[in-house]
């Protein structure tokens, strides 16, 4: 394969079907191990990496001329008697270890150089792609899963890319410098010395395969191990308060003894294989100081060839284990790079059409035209819905858990495109205009009411980073969040806990409420929070809302049918139809669907 | 210094194979120093003196300590690495038995993320200095003076000459280590500094995707990965400095020993055996050298860690069981506080609470947040213990009572239901392991919470919690239930078990509770109206104290608190929801 593939180009012009075939085959193993696409990753710092190999190879071979400066040194130097030689050799000596001082701080400090801006580069591309993954992604996916990508996989990768990189050229160029050397200043020697290494690599190519199988099995174990811990510790409470103590440390016990035995095992494994290595290292020895020394008998060789011989048997056994150390390193990090490259080769579906243009200021009418859609193609969530919101108005949407409410604002808000039917806004189709100047025009407050770490000033600027602090004291005003803030140690700077830890429910809610006002979008989209808040702020909240709905278009997802008050009109959503629309008063008087959630809902109440 | 002793003595439970270790590897040692006397005696009498019949006893010799250190070499590396992970096993068990004995408050304070890197890289840091850095901290220091020793012993003056390198060498290794390590620990903390980033941006995608704000979390994101890699690159600068200097300096010497030692063998001042003999061991004196940098750096890291596991096994346990504790093997369930008081570090909670509750009776506790409901709750199954007063169950003292009878009595489903990675009906069987299929089922059943679990593709057997299926919230609290009440408890406690649940469902968790309340002491800390009406009198509490109780119709008449908190809602007619509530994400802390 490898003489087919030097002879054809890469479109494989005149080559036979046969060898095509083969290039085609290397060219697939080279896209399994995903090495191409990783070296483009390199590409830009091309010069530095090649100065590096360049550094690279001056290192191995002055490191190699060390021993046969010493044979030089003991031949022609102390045995001939000729201090002119000997000190020649020492200067040179002195030379060649200056020199190798300086490449190997240029090979060190380039490969680290080019190698942190691949990770670099590549941290940042994947961060850039997640931003533009569809939120299905972030759904399917646990948030630790995809931070374990930004964070694990790359700096697994950041080993590969600095360490073991350096590592793969300089000891497969030791190992082989150190055999073209051994030739060169003896071969039958050479050749003796050499018939230990079939012993070697095989028990190289063992413990190689078996000790990535262990470290495998180790890896997974240990995180058995600390996957129980962290969970029994997230759920100890309840482990105390149904007394599972003695099961949860027999658990923790089992997990703890499987990771040790594994463990064991590549104790074992590297406990036969580097005495070995050893083992043959000191029989290369004997070789050369049995055989060698019965052909320095017969005058047929020097003794300084011997002792240079003793010298580079080090050179190849000490690559053979760095090499075989670097396996593992290396299934670790083509692992991680597997990972991190799947995840950019997720489509971001929601990406802005060819020819999208930006959205020009709206009046905020909007339109669902015979919308059908689901998470999965084969089951609608929603059946041909049709509807329009006028400019300006209020519309709450209510229905039961699952019946589509929070679909539609996901349609709404563009973060999933229907499958069939359109979504348009003044009239024009979501889809044909950019994300970025929909957002502008659109904003949607979330369920759960998210806040950054950072201060609040902050948070409530997250909207719009533009704004002045006297633009955001006048918004937390309006929305009442102003008199609590000012309450906090330090104000509009007291900082938050990421998540809005320390922060009550309402008032992360009234935060986010003044987060949506300081944007002043034209369509407001407000999914009501389904957990409850203290009566004080769940009226600052109502009130809030008001402020919030007038002078734009507003759907609200109503949980609490008690702010269907606040609406125009009540649209009335089941299984994924509208089935009723109007007001409080008309739906109530038709005894239809709404008629019935709202006897229902008024039962819990009335069941004071 | 004590940390360092008290990491050490942890080899006691591995006293013989530890003995072993430092045996075998001072034997390997031994045998390593001989290997540069055999090759001298080759070349000065087997190669210059002639006598090639000694090529083979020579080649024998040198082929006997090579086997020899292979098995000695097999045997050092197997009692090391058994004993050491022996110490990773025992340690990290040791570790969780101890943080299972520790009371809630312990955990209020620790954070998860802190215990775990206790639990996981202290402890192997630990493992790792153990099991490879004593050894091999003794071997190098013996070798290094044995090596010398042996150096001065066979040419003083060319041993001077030569040793002149290790102090040298010694200064920039140790230098080397000194510099790395900070900057090291700038990188991890830069990593920390990413990760968080991550984990905010991702955690808010929602966020950032409404306001547009990607091109500003690109910026955050790429500012804080640029500083890892401005650190990383220090990192790789110190590097290559150092390490090309640490392999520089042995080099220097060699070229003395060259130019002073070729010299005298010119001069027949020593053998050509000798000169070679004295380079091996040099070289075997700049190993030693350069790795005692990175063994001191692993032996501070040990100390750094062995403080920090310490640091919890010390920690005391607040709330041990006493001696002579009385078992409870039946309750009828009644409850009493008498004059409870309790403090949250400082921070009054409870103050001087009198309440007396039969058996069977259900009682609702009401108030605004960080009234302390949830902390009187839970100071029935201890929780948390008081800071004065008594609480009584059955009329014991619950500090008299063996913790495993008073938990048995009790029931908890906590605000935020937590549930374990395993199968559902594991999860079920968490109150009462020897529970059969059918007491599993009809506690489902009872909690409502059977019929969706039928319907998971895999039942019964559907592996939930953390690292299994989603479950949404109000599902969640029905298993909870569910775990309680396979129990059988005769004490119950619903800490807001009906919060985040759509209206349906609330209305269903509610007649399941109605069912399963029935003969049993029931504590409700709820905050809509629907679950209040469920007790037969609530008791209103205040910064810490009870302001009211009685029945619901009571109470609105008495026009006190409750009247205020409920009275608006009322008014309303839809502001049913307009309860105080607790903060859902603590689980069971106090209010």
């Amino acid at each position: 394969m490898a003489t087919a593939s030097r002879n054809v180009g890469p479109h494989g012009r005149g080559a036979t079907v046969e060898e095509l075939r083969g290039w085609r085959a290397f060219l697939h193993l080279a896209r399994e191990l995903r090495l191409a696409r990783l070296a483009r990753f390199a590409y830009p710092y091309r010069r530095r990496a090649l100065l590096s190999v360049v550094a690279m190879v001056v290192v191995v071979l002055t490191s190699l001329s060390v021993p046969y400066l010493v044979k030089v040194g003991i031949d022609r130097g102390i045995d001939a008697g000729d201090l002119r030689v000997l000190d020649l050799v020492i200067v040179a000596f002195i030379a060649v270890s200056a020199v190798n001082l300086g490449a190997s701080y240029v090979q060190t400090y380039l490969t680290s150089w080019v190698g942190e801006h691949v990770v670099l580069d590549l941290r940042r591309t994947l961060f850039a792609h997640i931003q533009k993954l569809s939120l299905d992604f972030f759904s399917r996916q646990k948030t630790g899963w995809i931070v374990s990508r930004l964070t694990n996989d790359i700096d697994a990768l950041s080993q590969l890319v600095t360490e073991g990189v350096t590592s793969l050229v300089t000891n497969s160029l030791t190992f082989i410098g150190a055999i073209v050397f051994l030739f060169i200043l003896d071969w039958h020697l050479a050749l003796a010395t050499l018939s230990i290494m079939p012993l070697v690599i095989g028990a190289t190519l063992v413990f190689r395969t078996r000790s990535a199988r262990a470290y495998a099995l180790v890896r997974e174990r240990i995180a058995n191990v600390s996957a129980h811990l962290q969970e029994s510790i997230s759920g100890v409470r309840v482990l105390k308060a149904f007394r599972r103590e003695d099961a949860d440390r027999a658990a923790l016990d089992r997990a703890n003894a499987a990771y040790r035995d594994v463990n064991m095992r590549t104790v074992v494994q590297s406990g036969l294989y580097f005495p070995f290595v050893e083992l043959m290292s000191a029989a290369g020895v004997v070789i050369v100081l049995w055989y060698g020394g019965s052909l320095v008998s017969d005058q047929a060789l020097k003794i300084g060839v011997l002792v240079a011989f003793i010298g580079y048997l080090a050179s190849f056994f000490d690559p053979l284990q760095q090499l075989s150390q670097l396996y593992n390193t290396f299934q670790a990090s083509m692992a991680a790079v597997q990972k991190i490259f799947a995840v950019l080769d997720t489509e971001p579906d929601m990406l802005d059409a060819p020819g999208a243009v930006p959205l020009p200021d709206v009046a905020g009418e909007l339109e669902l035209r015979d919308v059908t859609f689901g998470y999965e193609a084969t089951t609608p969530v929603l059946h041909e819905v049709s509807f329009t919101v006028p400019a300006g108005r209020t519309v709450a949407l209510v229905g039961a858990t699952g019946a589509g409410k929070s679909t539609l604002v996901k349609l709404l808000a563009r973060f999933y495109d229907p499958q069939q039917g359109a979504v348009l806004i003044d009239g024009h189709d979501l889809r044909d205009v950019t994300a970025r100047s929909l957002r502008e025009q659109l904003a949607v407050v979330p369920q759960e009411a998210f806040l950054f770490s950072g201060s609040v000033l902050d948070n409530i600027r997250f909207a719009r980073p533009s704004a002045d602090a006297e633009d955001v004291k006048r918004v937390a005003r309006i929305v009442g969040a102003h008199d609590f803030v000012t309450a906090l140690p330090d104000g509009y700077e007291t900082e938050v806990q990421e998540g809005g830890g320390g922060l009550s429910t309402g008032q992360r809610q009234l935060i986010s409420f003044a987060r949506a006002l300081l944007a002043d979008p034209r369509v407001l989209i407000l999914d009501e929070a389904t957990s409850s808040v203290d009566a004080e702020s769940e009226r600052r909240i109502e009130r809030a809302m008001d402020v919030l709905f007038s002078g734009r278009t507003s759907v609200i997802v109503a949980h609490r049918l008690s702010t269907v008050r606040y609406a125009d009109e009540i649209l009335v959503v089941d299984d994924g139809r509208i089935v009723e629309r109007g007001t409080h008063d008309e739906l109530f008087a038709t005894g239809g669907r709404y008629a019935e959630l709202y006897r229902e809902w008024e039962a819990t109440g009335r069941a004071l | 210094m004590r940390t360092i002793w008290r990491i050490t003595k942890l080899l006691g439970d591995y006293k013989w194979l530890t003995v072993a270790g430092f045996v075998l590897a001072f034997a390997q040692m031994g045998l390593s120093l001989v290997v540069p006397r055999i090759i001298q005696l080759t070349i000065d009498r087997a190669l210059i003196g002639g006598e090639s019949g000694l090529l083979r006893w020579y080649g024998l010799a040198l082929a006997g300590v090579g086997v020899a250190r292979f098995g000695i070499a097999v045997a050092r590396r197997l009692t090391t690495g058994k004993a050491s992970l022996g110490i990773e096993y025992d340690l990290r068990n040791r570790l969780w038995a101890r943080l299972l004995r520790q009371p809630f408050a312990f955990f209020d304070h620790w954070p998860t993320g802190q215990l775990m890197s206790r639990a996981m890289s202290d402890i192997s840091n630990v493992r790792m200095f153990l099991g490879y850095g004593i050894v091999f901290f003794a071997v190098n220091i013996v070798m290094m003076v044995a090596v010398a020793v042996i150096l001065l012993a066979t040419d003083w003056r060319l041993a001077l000459v030569s040793l002149a390198f290790l102090p040298a060498l010694l200064v920039v290794t140790w230098r080397f280590s000194r510099r790395l390590q900070p900057i090291l620990k700038d990188v991890q903390q830069r990593i920390a500094d990413v990760t968080a980033a991550a984990e905010e941006n991702i955690v808010g995608t929602r966020i950032v995707r409404i306001f547009a704000r990607e091109d500003d979390e690109l910026a955050k994101f790429s500012e804080r990965s640029t500083r890892v890699f401005e650190a990383s690159v220090a990192a790789a600068r110190t590097r290559a400095l150092y390490i090309p200097l640490i392999a520089f300096v042995p080099n220097l010497a060699i070229a003395l020993l060259l130019w002073y030692g070729g010299r005298q063998v010119i001069q027949g001042d020593i053998t050509l055996g000798e000169l070679v003999a004295f380079y091996t061991y040099l070289m075997m004196l700049v190993f030693p050298a350069q790795v005692i940098g990175w063994l001191t750096g692993l032996a501070q890291r040990a100390i750094a860690s062995g403080d920090r596991i310490y640091e919890l096994l010390d920690a005391p346990l607040e709330m041990e069981e006493r001696a002579d504790a009385a078992p409870l093997p039946q309750a009828d369930g009644a409850v009493a506080f008498e004059g409870v008081s309790f403090s949250y570090v400082d921070r009054p909670v409870l103050d001087d609470v009198h309440l007396e509750v039969p058996a069977g009776r259900t009682v609702a506790l009401v108030g605004h947040t960080g009234c302390g409901k949830t902390t009187l709750a839970n100071l029935v199954p201890r929780f948390y213990d008081v800071s004065g007063g008594r609480v009584l169950v059955d009329g014991h003292d619950v500090r008299d009572l063996k913790l495993d009878d008073l938990r048995r009595h009790i029931g908890v489903v906590t605000q935020d239901p937590f549930l374990f990675s395993a199968s559902i009906a594991e999860n079920i069987r968490a109150g009462r392991p020897e529970a059969s299929d059918e007491e599993v089922r009809a506690a489902a059943a009872a909690a409502q919470a059977d019929e969706f679990v039928t319907a998971l593709p895999e039942g019964y057997e559907t592996v939930v919690g953390e690292r299994g299926f989603t479950l949404s919230g109000g599902q969640r609290q029905r298993l909870a239930i569910a775990r309680a009440l396979v129990m059988d408890p005769r004490i119950l406690i619903l800490d807001d078990a009906t919060s985040s649940v759509d209206v349906e469902t609330e209305f269903r968790i509610r007649e399941a509770l109605v069912e399963v309340m029935k003969g049993r002491t029931t504590f409700i800390i709820a905050h809509r109206p629907s679950t209040i009406s469920l007790a037969e009198e609530v008791v209103v509490l205040d910064h810490g104290r009870i302001v009211e109780r009685g029945a619901h119709d009571e109470l609105m008449a008495a026009g006190g608190t409750y009247a205020q908190m409920f009275g608006d809602a009322e008014a309303q007619h839809c502001d049913l929801d307009a309860v105080p509530v607790e903060k859902p994400a603590a689980a069971g802390g106090p209010a």
